[in-house]
């Protein structure tokens, strides 16, 4: 790449684990599954690099345009406002430039085209894509085809590893380690697919996993299954009070059509509220996650606590989002900068 | 082997060591009957099974990708090829660890049910078979899918 003026930036990640930094450079992320413990502990420490946009502000001082002149293809066949904005806020703040549609509805892609159709058209505009698809399956099956990295904005309710790998760093971010810590699951257990991904990868840390959730709701099967098999099935529980003791609690959303019966999921809705009283024995340490948006899951009177981190794990999303951009594109922590 | 007279075959094939009530299936499975006798025995016994069905195909001999399918049927299925009444190769069925194109997924919205794509599905541990799809990731038993 033809930088402009001098750089004497040293890339924090090629300072820790070049092998691993380099793994990202030009490769797909379609699961977060496909990436070893190094790998992603590469990426976590990388993303501690981009933290100053949040302190800077639009200023950007301290991030160079390190993706200037590069495209980033967003391909939303189905509305995500907020992971669409964070990979395009990312995508600006190293930059670069975005082009893309939000809703395949208002767009000609939609009409009958193929996704592989769409993304052999589309990789032809651009360097990278970030594909939101409502079919299971969709990213796997774009970066089997396409010559330039695709990165999974969620396909139906399979994956979504870029809000798996901003939870992660979150909560390392929180707590000062991934190790050693008792981190509670809560809410929609069943169909919750951040619960799945973000459990899937704790298993690489000494975590202790504890799930509260209605029975209905309860872990699926098959994850069920592998975490006992690993040893890992820590407690479980239909109510917060009697899950024992939490460093971080995850909560998640329930949605009403999982309900038959409005009356079940009144009740239902009500009981998995966290609020301060709900909150209280854990004491002020707790850390609470939320992948938002929220309905009425965490009060608002939560929002206060010093453990309330939902908004900030929101605005992590940029920060993780610019690194793996960064890596992927070769940008600065890709090391490709003389 | 020894085959009872009524059934010899001249040329074609035996599957055996199905599972009981697994015949029909794998008839099924093979487009059967066409042309040339077929005799099926259901609820034989079976030294190492108990009870097995099993399935003699004149003028039938098995390609690869019909023989992955098949083997999906139960553990350790005999295919036996006769030629001019003699045995001349006898196997047992193996499941492949990965399944290209035989199993359909039946997440409906998987999208190899969408895009013309071949599925991929990846054996998983212990039987019952069961098997992850590449695409959507789901676990699907064969039963549901062939
Ligand atoms: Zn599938």
């Amino acid at each position: 790449m033809g930088g402009v003026g001098p750089r004497s930036y040293t890339s924090p990640l090629m300072a820790h684990d070049g092998h691993a930094g380099e793994a990202f450079r030009g490769r797909s992320v379609v699961s977060a599954e496909d990436f070893t413990k190094d790998e992603i502990l590469a990426l976590l420490d990388a993303a501690r690099h981009y933290d100053r946009y949040q302190d800077d502000g639009p200023s950007f001082s301290g991030i160079e345009p390190s993706l200037q002149g590069r495209v980033l293809g967003l391909l939303f066949f189905e509305p995500s406002t907020r992971t669409r904005l964070s990979f395009e806020s990312a995508m600006l703040r190293l930059g670069g430039k975005v082009l893309g549609f939000a809703d395949a509805k208002i767009s000609s892609f939609s009409k009958g085209e193929t996704l592989v159709d769409t993304i052999r058209v589309v990789e032809g505009y651009c360097d990278a894509v970030v594909l939101r698809h409502p079919r299971e399956g969709a990213a796997r099956l774009a970066a089997e085809v396409a010559s330039i990295p695709v990165l999974n904005g969620g396909d139906g309710s399979n994956q979504h590893p870029t809000q798996t790998f901003l939870d992660l760093y979150t909560i390392r971010q929180a707590a000062g380690t991934l190790d050693g810590l008792k981190v509670g699951f809560m809410g929609d257990l069943r169909y919750g697919r951040t619960v799945h991904s973000l459990t899937t990868a704790l298993l690489h840390f000494d975590v202790d996993l504890k799930f509260i959730g209605p029975e209905n709701l309860s872990l699926p099967k098959d994850l069920r299954d592998h975490l006992e098999s690993q040893g890992r099935l820590g407690a479980e529980a239909e109510s917060l009070a009697d899950v024992g003791d939490l460093d971080v609690l995850y909560v998640t959303r329930i949605q009403q059509e999982r309900f038959p019966d409005p009356m079940d999921y009144q009740r239902v809705r009500n009981a998995y509220r966290v609020d301060r009283e709900a909150l209280a024995p854990f004491g002020p340490e707790l850390k609470i996650l939320h992948p938002l948006p929220r309905v009425n899951e965490v009060a608002t009177e939560v929002d206060d606590l010093p453990g309330a981190l939902y908004f900030q794990q929101s605005r992590n999303g940029v920060t993780v989002r610019m690194a793996l951009l960064d890596l992927i594109l070769g940008g600065q922590a890709g090391g490709s900068v003389s | 082997m020894s085959q009872p007279r009524d059934f010899r075959l001249t040329d074609g094939t035996v599957i055996d060591h199905l599972p009981v009530g697994t015949a029909a299936r794998a008839l099924e499975l093979l487009g059967l009957p066409r042309e040339g006798p077929i005799t099926v025995g259901i609820n034989i016994p079976s030294p190492s099974q108990g009870r097995k069905d099993i399935v003699r195909v004149e003028g039938l001999f098995l390609e690869k990708p019909e023989l992955d399918r098949l083997a999906l049927l139960g553990k350790h299925l005999t295919v036996t090829i006769v030629h001019e009444g003699t045995i001349s190769e006898k196997t047992v069925l193996d499941v492949p660890e990965r399944l290209i194109g035989i199993l359909t997924c039946r997440n409906p919205t998987c999208v190899t049910n969408a895009e013309e794509v071949q599925t991929v599905f990846f054996k998983q541990e212990g039987y019952p078979y069961r098997f992850k799809c590449e695409y959507c990731e789901r676990i699907t038993e064969p039963g549901e899918a062939l």
